[in-house]
């Protein structure tokens, strides 16, 4: 019985070490390297730290309460009130009201390429009122957006949010936030987060390598690379479209024209090669994961039908260009050029930087939503796009993607996950729903 | 002579200097074709070492470790994706500027050139093994650039990868060479489009004169051999080159690029200024000496020929007494001997004409006055011997016969006195005392005069006379006896009646008078002789009526001459000098 006893507080204490290395410690600075702009919108890794939304998107899609602790619409959800949470904070101090709720999102309305759906917000007492013209049945959801995070500026122009963290300085390259003490989703387990933004993948991994970084950034295209190194990789679901944009104008402006050239586009190669078969080969604006009916959209390049539908004609002064500067996208771009060019198409890429209008575009949508509806307007939105869904079922969302489809000057290409490669000593760390790390929920090996 | 001697001396100086400018310019191109050919054969050393180079970098590479695990991966069904870009190490690690990476199939696996192109086929497999060639390789922003290319295949398993490398034919390339001065070289690619300068590539950067080589890149390119020529690159001839243009082949033999040597005519020009400078200086010399020689000849040979023509025109104006100094010995000398000689036969000549003429004239003379005064004598000599015999006779038949003798002789000795006074009028003509009148007023005088007696003789008178004073210097007295006979001429001439006209105008500087009758004319000899003193056409004419005239419209500085009217009959005309008054 004794000898059991010894056997059993043995083997107690050989598990406690276990156990305590599983359970989150507070302390410590987490230091995370980006490629992007840390404020920028909507991704931006600092702006996500400092402020927080209305709303937040679950797991599962559909908005959880954040800043707001209920909502409730009128008027077949042309009107629609949000309650503000009680003795929230801006990280001054200052009382969060739905007066200053208000005026951030008009703030963020008056922005130029700003997405409000709503005609005017204004606070009532506790809550914050919206009104619209059309029905916003996602509009809690739509709140949830980073887009929509509630900021405000004190008198030396510096951003203030409720978020966890504060910005409390830069240096050396690297933008430094503390933990928010006060914040009303309770402190932050790391102390402080470093981040360092405009650095190149490779700088980042090598950092991760030497200890440097704690978290950095994994591209799609070299995900199979990450694995092949046993980097320690978190990876979203598909988050991020990539469509070519054709211009309904000039020398693109007959509809036939811009079916022959979203005909003539190898998807399987992109998805293949350069995204290194990540993420998924898509022609819907929603992932199939998240509509269920995107796999109807036919994605098989059809070469003899684009020179039929071109009809001989060869449209002179055609260019593409992509969003961003990034390796993969001008690589992308370089690959489209070349199946159009095999299409009958004089497309010359865009040189990276190339400020010039293109008629044919590569571009990146980044998605939040986490349900179908939402997602689908977000898209919409991100495309400039209109489109009016009558029903709530994935048959309608399909007519009316179809019918924007049809109009052929988006041609989706490939949906793409977001990943990152995190370092032995950070521990509990997840991925939002849209792909970003949540470090307000992890902590570092090493802390108090 | 002296043009002839400058043009001998420009031509043949010039004839140098052309001689030796072209002989400057074969020197120079036969210079420029031995720098070319040199430069020419360099670049195609480079060319072959740079090929050579080439092919055993990517011989190098294609037995590497890393290609041939590559190969062997792919080979046993692995996943040609993630080498996507293992081109670009690759190549930095061979130094290469392009490379791909080309499956069995000839699929490209991994392009350093154009990483897009990846899963479309590479032709240039099938020259696996081969020595390096040229090739043309198109890039993504459209354009397409030269190189050196090798392809060698990777062994190690049964579908073998194949290495596609090269490095660029570019200015790069060029830079190495040992070009010397005023010299240029350069390449054209993309030679498969309309010509465009920015396809130079060259060892002097900006090829500004690029546009020029337009026509001898196009002749090269289109027929594949060499193309030489001048380019003007400037107006000025200094700013010329000789540019040959050379046709790079790849390995099926078409033209991929074009070699362009362009060497500067700056030299060449130069020398042939200088050469042109001196045949300027020594032809001004020439000319300067021709003059010279020509002023010398001249005093020698030309002058007494001028004086000799000198001399003839004075002979001409009427100097018969002119003579020219005979200065040499020589053929110049002869003509001038020759020339003395002439004149004065002529002047002998003329004396012994003048002679002829003086007595042939006394002879008329005697003829005329033996013919006038013979007339009056017989009558002298008949009365005379008639009261001889009638002395006999009774003294009132006497008394009669005397009376009437005695007027017979009154009337012949007036009519002796008569005919000498003629004479004597004739040799004691005044000389004009001119004084500035119209001449108009003399002729208005005479038909004023004369037109009763004109009617009496059934003679119509016509007169043109001039609205505008015909002013001249004259005699009137004498002008209007002139013209007096002149009309009593006429009127002698028409003795059945006709048409006297009479006018008197202006022509240029002159007053023309003319007096035109419509009788029965004169004979060719008639019109020469009629104004010689004496010579008459009239039964009792003296022949000094038409001479006095003569002598004065002579001594008016004017002309008179006679002619026959197509219509009939005769007309004088007079010239008179015109008084010219100057304008007020």
């Amino acid at each position: 019985m004794g000898r059991h006893f010894v056997i059993s507080a043995l083997l107690v204490c050989a598990a406690l070490p276990a156990c305590a290395r599983t359970r989150p410690h507070y302390g410590g600075t987490l230091r995370i390297e980006t490629q992007g702009d840390p404020w920028q919108a909507p991704d931006g890794i600092a702006r996500r730290l400092v402020l927080d939304t209305l709303t937040t998107v679950g797991d599962a899609g559909g908005a959880l309460p954040a800043l707001a602790v209920r909502w409730d619409s009128q008027n077949a959800d042309h009107r629609w009130e949000f309650w503000i949470r009680a003795d929230v904070h801006f990280q001054d101090g200052t009382l969060l009201t739905s007066d200053a709720v208000a005026a951030a999102l008009d703030d963020t309305c008056s922005h130029a390429g700003a997405n409000c759906p709503w005609r005017a917000v204004h606070g009532v007492g506790p809550s914050v009122v919206f009104t619209s013209d059309s029905p916003v049945p996602d509009l809690p959801e739509l709140l949830g957006q980073t887009e929509f995070a509630i900021a405000r500026q004190d008198a030396s122009g510096a951003v203030l949010g409720t978020g966890p963290f504060r910005v409390t300085g830069f240096a050396n390259g690297a933008l430094t936030l503390v933990a928010n003490d006060d914040c009303w989703a309770g402190r932050p387990f790391v102390d402080a987060v470093e981040v360092r933004s405009r650095r190149m993948v490779r700088d980042q991994w090598l950092d991760l390598s030497v200890g440097k970084a704690d978290i950095v950034e994994v591209p799609p295209e070299l995900l199979r690379q990450a694995q092949e190194q046993h980097l320690n990789v978190l990876m979203s679901r598909p988050v991020d479209l990539l469509a070519l944009t054709i211009a309904p104008d000039g020398a693109m402006a007959s509809r036939e024209m811009r079916q022959a050239a979203a005909l003539a586009v190898d998807r399987t190669a992109l998805y293949n090669v350069i995204f290194q078969k990540q993420g998924e080969v898509t022609a819907s604006l929603l992932p199939e994961g998240l509509s269920g009916y995107s796999f109807l959209f036919p994605s098989d390049q059809e070469l003899d039908r684009a020179r039929a539908l071109r009809g001989g004609a060869t449209p002179s002064g055609l260019t593409l260009g992509a969003s961003d500067t990034s390796a993969p996208m001008q690589l992308a771009a370089e690959r489209l050029a070349l199946n159009l060019h095999e299409a009958g198409f004089n497309v010359q890429t865009a040189a990276a930087g190339s400020r010039q209008t293109a008629a044919l575009e590569l571009r990146r949508a980044h998605l939040e939503a986490g349900s179908p509806r939402a997602a689908f307007d977000e898209m919409l939105a991100r495309f400039g796009q209109n489109g009016t869904v009558n029903g709530t079922d994935a048959a309608a969302l399909w007519e009316v993607e179809r019918g924007i489809l049809d109009n052929e000057t988006i041609v989706p290409l490939l949906w793409l996950p977001r990943a990152w490669a995190a370092g032995e000593r950070v521990r509990d760390l997840r991925l939002s729903v849209d792909g970003e790390p949540l470090l307000a929920d992890a902590s570092v090996e090493g802390g108090k | 002579m002296l043009l002839m001697l400058a043009l001998t001396v420009f031509g043949v100086v010039a004839a140098v200097g052309w001689t030796g400018s072209v002989r400057v310019r074969h020197v120079f191109e036969f210079l420029d074709r031995q720098q070319t050919d040199t430069l020419v054969g360099q670049f195609q050393h480079e060319f072959n070492q740079r090929g050579a180079d080439t092919a055993e970098a990517v011989s190098r590479m294609a037995a590497s470790d890393a290609l041939r695990r590559m190969a062997f991966d792919l080979a046993n069904g692995g996943d040609s994706a993630p080498y996507l870009t293992v081109a670009v190490p690759l190549a930095q690690e061979y130094r290469l500027d392009y490379l791909e990476i080309v499956g069995h199939d000839g699929s490209i696996i991994s392009s350093l050139q154009w990483t897009a192109r990846f899963g479309y086929k590479e032709p240039a497999i099938a020259a696996a093994g081969k020595p390096a060639f040229l090739k043309q390789e198109d890039v993504p922003d459209g354009s397409s650039q030269i190189g050196l290319f090798a392809v060698r295949a990777v062994n190690g398993s049964d579908a073998p990868l194949f290495v596609v490398g090269g490095r660029q034919l570019d200015a790069g390339f060029l830079r190495d060479f040992p070009v010397p001065a005023g010299t240029q070289l350069l390449i054209y690619r993309n030679v498969s489009g309309p010509f465009d300068a920015h396809n130079f590539a060259g060892a002097t950067q900006g090829v500004d004169t690029a546009e020029h080589f337009r026509a001898l890149v196009d002749d090269a390119r289109t027929n594949g051999r060499n193309a030489e020529g001048v380019v003007y690159v400037t107006p000025r001839q200094e700013d010329s080159l000789s540019v040959t243009a050379i046709p790079l082949t790849g390995a099926g033999g078409d033209v991929l690029a074009v070699l362009v040597v362009a060497n500067s005519r700056r030299s060449m020009v130069e020398v042939q200024r200088h050469i042109r400078d001196i045949a300027y200086g020594i032809a001004g010399l020439g000319i300067i000496f021709a003059v010279g020689a020509s002023l010398w000849i001249a005093a020698r040979i030309s002058r007494p020929i001028e004086e000799l023509a000198r001399a003839a025109q004075q002979v001409a104006a009427g100097d018969w007494e002119t003579r020219v100094d005979i200065r040499t010995l020589d053929e110049v000398g002869d003509l001038a001997r020759s020339f003395n000689n002439m004149t004065r036969q002529l002047a002998e000549q003329r004396e012994r004409l003048v002679q002829t003429e003086r007595v042939a004239a006394w002879r008329e003379l005697a003829r005329r006055l033996a013919h006038e005064l013979k007339n009056p004598l017989t009558p002298l000599q008949i009365t005379v011997e008639n009261m001889v015999k009638a002395k006999k006779l009774p003294k009132k038949e006497f008394d009669e016969v005397f009376k009437e003798s005695a007027a017979t002789l009154t009337a012949e000795i007036e009519n002796l006195k008569t005919i000498v006074g003629r004479f004597s009028d004739f040799s004691r003509l005044p000389k004009p005392q001119s004084v500035e009148m119209d001449a108009r007023e003399a002729v208005r005088r005479v038909v004023k005069l004369y037109g009763p007696a004109l009617e009496e003789k059934h003679i119509e008178l016509g007169t043109a006379i001039s609205s505008e004073p015909l002013p001249i210097l004259g005699d009137s007295e004498l002008l209007h006896r002139a013209l007096s006979n002149l009309v009593l001429n006429a009127m002698d001439a028409m003795p059945e009646g006709g048409t006297l006209t009479v006018s008197a105008t202006r022509a240029r500087n002159m007053v023309r008078i003319s007096v035109a009758d419509t009788g029965a004319g004169l004979t060719p000899e008639e019109c020469e002789r009629l104004f010689t003193p004496y010579y008459t056409t009239k039964q009792h004419g003296t022949g000094l009526g038409l001479a006095i005239v003569q002598s004065v419209i002579a001594d008016h500085n004017g002309t008179i001459g006679v002619e026959n009217v197509e219509s009939g009959g005769a007309r004088f005309a007079i010239g008179l000098p015109l008084v010219e008054k100057a304008e007020a």
